[in-house]
């Protein structure tokens, strides 16, 4: 099982620990990763469609080239990539135009056979929870987990449910909770976006929404929320106290990167998962943890 | 069956206090929720106040929320709310001023909205024979964005209206994209500049609500997006979001991916001193837990010079 890995600038970048959490758990899981270092940035939807499909139409054909499904771990990578793919994949003529304008001159091409999946869909699509049930070495009994997927893993419908059968996909993170064997504090606000995309036209706006999902979650008793998004772990973990000072509400919940979360569950201890990087503390969690060891 | 139906209340020519009627009775199978709300009027509480007006999903003046999900109540079926129990909540819509029971302000919810972005024609003078020919071609994707009929439920669905009311909504911006494409419009970059200030295009999350809320699929958050899109063609005119996107730009322009710690100052702006010590705190943070790297690197990947090519030719396409 291998995959042309596609980490994404944050989990090197603003969460450097996302990234080695990433390879330890895949490694674990005998997913193979084969890095794909000479490719852009997907355009995270800042960059407009004409200079962003392009160049991930560039990414795509270098995949295509390996005979490797791209793994991301960023709902904002997989949803600016899976748009892309979408239009590339529908429209031969738009595709013919991209290869011929932009990806001709060093001489690739792309067939649109590429895939795009995030690591929480591998799970349930390519791994399978069957396989994944016996590894769970550390099942995460009594602790409460709110999930939040970032926008992109839930909408647009094109790029989530090409087919009706997919549709499953918006609940793969409530699952997988359950499956850990921690318990769900479900949260209306999940599949809502967490405000990075406006914190710099509008830091207000943002901060609000965080307030509003953190702080809910918090009522539900979470002991901690995971997303597969690490653009919404900037803003949830990163700007917590900001949204708490705007607030005046005290909030202090930790956000986990979905690979994190898999990867206590898998037997790592928290170190290993680099939860200390975060700006909430995890300590409280962590203890939880041990205590399950 | 018989369901009860929880009505939220209030008048403003009595306490003005909210509160909710419940209202039992026996409902025919395929009924709607509306036929049961003209039910309640007109044999239990001639007092109850609600909107409606085509009574076939095509106006969307009857919106209010059934047990908690904005919907019409001309197309919404009884039973398809029952299945959990006999009882239906019926309340209007999240953040709007009510008026009386589920009647809102239509005019503070979308109506003045939509008044903002000049939602009218401006065109040079006609030719002497007084008529504008447009290509069939240009007008096929705006006869989409026509076919909306001001329903609000994208406005509804939307992710920021919730935390900011003044937030202009899905359903003005789109309209806003019906006369900003329009080939007879005689300034584009006069009609990006109304919808590029605060309140408007930059503020939108693009977190594709809208487009699932909106029953003609005319898909309010991809109109923002090209907008957007459209703003980033011909020069963004919001200073602070021009800022972060150059950056940004540059950024997968010159080394293939973003830099983000370039990304954050350069979005301050570099001679905004009291935004760039705005960014210490966390700056700090960061370098407490370890986030950031010391010292602070960023590196061209691999191939950047091949990304850099497809970027400028991009950026080209019909300057």
């Amino acid at each position: 099982m291998k995959y042309a890995f596609y980490p994404g600038c944050v989990s090197k970048g603003g969460c450097p620990e996302l990234y080695p959490s990433a390879v330890k758990v895949s490694e674990k899981l005998d997913i193979e990763l084969e890095e794909m270092k000479d490719v852009a940035c997907t355009g995270a939807g800042v960059l407009p469609q004409n200079i962003s499909d392009p160049i991930n139409a560039r990414t795509f054909a270098k995949a295509e080239r390996l005979g490797l499904p791209i793994m991301t771990i960023c709902s904002t990578c997989q949803g600016v990539m899976a748009q892309a793919n979408y239009r590339l994949k529908e429209d031969p003529d738009y595709r013919a135009k991209i290869n011929r304008e932009y990806l001709a001159e060093e001489g690739l091409e792309y067939k649109g056979t590429t895939e795009v999946k995030h690591l929480l869909w591998v799970l349930f699509e390519d791994y399978g929870i069957e396989r994944l049930k016996p590894l769970i070495k550390r099942p995460l009994t009594g602790l409460k987990v709110s999930p939040f997927y970032g926008c992109f893993l839930r909408r647009p419908p094109e790029a989530i449910t090409p087919t009706k059968d997919l549709n499953r996909r918006k609940s793969y993170l409530d699952e997988i909770i359950g499956i850990i064997g921690a318990e769900l504090a479900d949260i209306s606000g999940k599949g809502k976006c967490c405000g990075f995309p406006i914190l710099s036209a509008n830091e207000e706006n943002s901060l609000a929404m965080v307030a509003k999902h953190t702080g809910e979650s918090k009522e539900k008793g979470a002991d901690f929320m995971v997303t597969p998004c690490p653009l919404c772990h900037l803003n949830l973990d990163g700007n917590q106290s900001k949204a708490e000072a705007q607030t005046g509400k005290e909030i202090d919940l930790p956000i986990l990167h979905l690979p994190q979360f898999l990867g206590l569950a898998l037997g790592f201890d928290p170190e290993d998962m680099n939860l200390k990087r975060h700006i909430v503390s995890t300590d409280k969690v962590e203890k939880k943890v041990e205590m399950l060891s | 069956m018989q369901v009860t139906f929880k009505v939220y209340r209030k008048d403003p020519e009595k306490d003005g206090k909210p509160g909710r009627s419940n209202y039992t009775m026996d409902v025919p199978d395929g009924a709607t929720v509306l036929e049961s709300l003209f039910k309640i009027r007109d044999e239990m509480d001639p007092s109850l106040a609600f909107r409606c007006s085509c009574l076939r999903g095509h106006c969307g003046d009857c919106m209010v929320r059934v047990n908690g999900s904005s919907r019409l109540t001309c197309t919404a079926k009884v039973s398809a709310y029952t299945q959990k129990g006999p009882e239906i909540a019926l309340d209007p819509l999240r953040n709007v001023p009510v008026i009386k029971d589920l009647v809102f302000d239509w005019d503070a919810f979308m109506w003045n909205k939509i008044r903002a972005v000049k939602p009218w024609l401006e065109s040079a003078d006609l030719p002497a024979n007084g008529e504008t020919l447009v290509p069939d071609a240009a007008m096929r994707d705006l006869r989409k964005v026509m076919s909306c009929y001001q329903c609000g439920m994208c406005d509804e669905g939307c992710t920021v209206l919730p935390v900011d009311f003044d937030f202009l909504g899905p359903a003005a911006l789109t309209k806003a994209y019906r006369f900003v494409f329009d080939p007879r419009n005689q300034d584009k970059k006069e009609r990006l500049k109304i919808v590029e200030k605060p309140k408007g295009i930059w503020d939108c999350v693009h977190c594709y609500e809208a487009d699932e809320h909106c029953p003609r699929a005319i898909e309010p958050t991809k109109r923002i997006v090209a907008l957007r899109d459209e703003a980033f063609r011909v020069g963004i005119t919001n200073d602070k979001v021009a800022r972060h996107h150059q950056s940004f730009a540059a950024s997968v322009k010159e080394s293939g991916w973003l830099d983000e710690g370039r990304l954050a100052v350069e979005s301050e702006g570099l001679t905004n001193v009291k935004g760039l010590m705005k960014l210490l705190p966390t700056a700090a943070k960061a370098l407490t837990r370890g986030k950031a790297p010391i010292p602070y690197m960023h590196t061209k990947r691999p191939d950047a010079d091949k990304i850099k090519k497809i970027f400028e030719k991009a950026e080209q396409v019909e300057k």
